[in-house]
């Protein structure tokens, strides 16, 4: 199988709304940064593959709209709609089948300009969830509620987890750097859906992100490019539709894409010197990091969604901050022994979907 | 070294206005059951899902792909959705293509199902796709914009009404043949000249109707093929290409792509045939299977294609050279997006067609002899265009040859 590496990567500076741009410049800027930051031109890259939501751009088939400026103009451009990372995985496959050499994956998120719980309400089902309300705050409380039952998570854990969280990301340059909460704030802050409180969310911001990938076979037709990290393997899952507490406290779709994924690059968990975890709230991360068993000093260094949240994308910035730590680019959140890095993203109702990547580095971190 | 992709089975339900009897779920999970029963196949021996759906404005359930996960046995499986507009079901078919060529999985569905009459007014939907502030208030739709394109393409090359009729004729009369077509029927050209004037030069019977329905196609590697179809279609070429979202930038005579001869074909045509090594289309290729959702839409792909001079398309039909029967090349034979238009998997369908007719399971519009068949995929005004080829034989890549 054809070897994938990232060469450039770029991420847009997060808000919580980003007011003085419109999202086709927002989206142009990323790309032209990875573009860029690969030190390739736009038409040199033979694909693009863009991951959006029609819904969030607030427009049907957005992508007539938004390929222009995600570079994608007189070359193969497909679009996948369940999350940023899921174009990674269609992008990386697309090369590795030996018909292209050279992509460009972009994804973003602008939903300050949208009402976030009235479509994830219109997600739901009309017959019988969307009737009841159902909306992310719910599925999240319902998947709170499922994994602190399945793996004794306490609301001092939770609240500890979030605090830390926001350390961490203090730290990311190119994160929101919120203050840092204290725990007696997030323990007084108001309750979402039991258990989930106010301060146990990663508060959503707008954001965009993009990633040039290119065959081993392209690089070596270009020496003068240097690799930022080899995309080792990748896995993703789907679990139910359904919100019983079965399917929520099974994990089952994160464990097969974790298990793939590390799999198919050859590595165990414990090789890992840092996971960017999908954390929309710390129960999130309280249930993947028991899930992956990755916790400690490997665990979200650059804070993930705590850092910043574009709620469609965050799994891709997750890949971008990963390949940065492997590529021993991650600045202030840098760790010192980096060879091997991952990242995961989830979406859907209550994480039905999860996505996983491992990179790796050629730095000597 | 790539690995070889073949068609084990496909399924179409049939398409009508609606299907008040079924959810869409429902409708999705009768295209599952019927393309695994197609390949004598159980639902542990697919290894992926990729999902076809369209804007779910028409629908009304934005996350209407994963409500069906159940429902078409995809729970725990890999799966995304693909949306490009009316390419959808193209595009979704390369990227299960590409998922198994790259060796990330052994077999893959792909799946789909529209119900575009579940919104009073899909036109309404339609209309705002086009840019906000300068083109949306024209007033463009997609009836208009596609009548800009016939009226430039009928000045420049002298074609009448009367000549983009005979695509609805012919396909019609075909669609007879397609037990799953919406329409279908015995027609003049008379009646197509009949019927209300929508847009000029577009009347009624030259544009495609909203169908619902639902559609799989199930591909796999070579280990997959030996184990569940003896006489596969290969998927020996893609080719896929975007343009720009303007149509006004399309109108220029210094436009990189001309709006009213669909010359973005050219870019997608080209990469299909390098890949399958197709030569001379008109040899080679026995059957094509064209997203031509209005009668002047089939004649330019066709054009663009290689297949027939510019501007020769609709004269050639008068002589029958697209016939089912008899004719040089066989043109939508399954009726073609003119009789049948589920959005979400027209592109899948046109390929559901090409490839049955190279595995010979295309029934009573089975046509003879098929080595390779083609399918397109439009979608987003133009914007978005896709081809793909089957054929009876594996092409092999360079390094393999």
């Amino acid at each position: 199988m054809t070897k994938v590496y990232v060469v450039g990567v770029a991420t847009h500076e997060p808000s919580s709304a980003i007011r003085g741009s419109r999202l086709e410049e927002m989206v142009y800027r990323t790309a032209r940064a990875a573009l860029d930051d690969a030190g390739v031109s736009r038409r040199q890259i033979d694909n693009v593959t863009i991951a959006a939501c029609d819904e969030f751009d607030g427009r049907p088939i957005s992508s007539m709209l938004l390929s222009g400026p995600a570079g994608a103009y007189l070359v193969d451009e497909i679009k996948v709609t369940d999350d940023g990372a899921m174009g990674l995985c269609l992008g990386l496959s697309r090369i590795q089948s030996g018909d292209f050499d050279l992509g460009l994956v972009a994804s973003w998120s602008k939903t300050s300009k949208t009402d976030v719980e009235s479509i994830m309400n219109n997600r739901a089902e009309p017959f019988f969830t969307r009737p009841l309300g159902m909306n992310m705050s719910i599925a999240n409380g319902l998947f709170a509620q499922a994994v602190a039952e399945e793996f004794g998570v306490t609301e001092d854990e939770a609240t500890t987890r979030v605090v830390d969280a926001y350390e961490r990301a203090s730290a990311n340059s190119r994160g929101m750097n919120h203050s840092v909460p204290t725990t007696d704030e997030v323990r007084s802050s108001p309750f979402e859906a039991t258990p989930l409180r106010e301060g146990h969310n990663a508060p959503i911001t707008d954001g965009a992100v993009c990633l040039v990938l290119a065959s081993e076979q392209w690089l070596h037709r270009h020496p003068g490019h240097e690799a930022l990290a080899r995309v080792a393997g990748v896995g993703w899952a789907t679990d139910s539709y359904r919100l019983d507490r079965e399917r929520l406290r099974s994990m089952s779709s994160a464990r097969a894409a974790w298990d793939r994924a590390l799999a198919d690059a050859g590595v165990s968990g414990s090789d890992l010197g840092a996971v960017e975890i999908d954390t929309p709230t710390s129960y999130h991360e309280a249930a993947y990091a028991r899930t992956f068993d990755i916790d400690g000093a490997a665990l979200s260094p650059a804070g993930s969604t705590f850092a910043q949240h574009p709620l469609f994308c965050s799994g891709l910035v997750n890949a971008a901050e990963a390949i940065l730590q492997a590529a021993g680019r991650a600045g202030p959140v840098q760790k010192a022994a980096t060879r091997w890095t991952a990242a995961h993203s989830c979406h859907g109702f209550a994480q039905q979907g999860n996505v996983a990547m491992v990179f790796e580095g050629s730095h000597n971190g | 070294m790539a690995e070889t992709v073949g068609v084990i089975s496909t399924y179409q339900t049939d398409y009508r206005s609606q299907h008040p009897d079924v959810t869409f779920v429902e409708q999705a999970q009768q295209a599952a059951v019927g393309a695994l029963h197609a390949g004598n196949m159980r639902p542990d021996d697919v290894d992926a899902v990729v999902f076809s759906l369209a804007p779910t404005n028409f629908m009304g359930v934005a996350d209407a792909d994963r409500w069906a996960i159940d429902y078409i046995f995809g729970a725990g499986k890999p799966m995304f959705r693909v949306h490009t507009g009316g390419a959808t079901g193209g595009s979704a078919v390369h990227a299960a293509y590409s998922l198994v060529r790259a060796g990330t999985f052994r077999i893959v569905m792909v799946i789909g199902a529209e119900r575009i009459a579940e919104t009073p007014d899909a036109q309404a939907v339609l209309n705002t796709i086009f840019d906000l502030f300068y083109e949306r208030d024209m007033p463009l739709s997609t009836n208009t914009s596609v009548a800009l394109q016939a009226s430039a393409y009928m000045q420049r090359h002298g074609i009448t009404q009367e000549d983009l009729a005979q695509a609805v004729v012919r396909q019609r009369w075909n669609a007879l043949r397609h037990p799953q077509a919406h329409l279908k029927g015995e027609i003049t050209v008379g009646d197509v000249m009949a019927s209300p004037m929508i847009s000029y030069p577009l009347k009624l019977y030259d544009i495609c109707p909203r169908s619902s329905g639902s559609a799989a196609m199930i591909v796999g590697n070579v280990e997959a093929l030996d184990s569940f179809q003896s006489r596969p279609a290969f998927l020996n070429g893609i080719g896929s290409v975007t343009g720009t979202y303007w149509v006004g930038d399309r109108l220029s005579p210094t436009a990189d792509i001309d709006y009213a001869e669909m010359s973005l074909t050219d870019f997608s045509g080209a990469a299909c045939f390098r890949r399958a090594d197709i030569k001379d289309p008109v040899k080679e290729i026995q059957v094509v299977e064209l997203y031509d959702p209005y009668s002047l839409v089939g004649y330019v792909q066709l054009e663009r294609l290689g297949f027939c001079p510019r501007g020769k398309a609709a004269r050639l039909d008068s002589e029958g050279f697209w016939d089912l029967d008899g004719g040089q090349v066989a043109v939508n034979p399954s009726g073609g997006t003119l009789c049948s238009n589920p959005i979400a998997i027209t592109g899948l369908a046109r390929c559901i067609d090409a490839a049955n007719q190279v595995m010979g399971t295309a029934g009573g519009i089975q046509v003879h002899g098929v080595r390779n068949a083609l399918a397109t995929a439009v979608g987003g005004i133009s914007q978005f265009h896709n081809v793909t080829i089957f054929g009876e034989d594996h092409v092999p890549d360079r390094e393999e040859v």
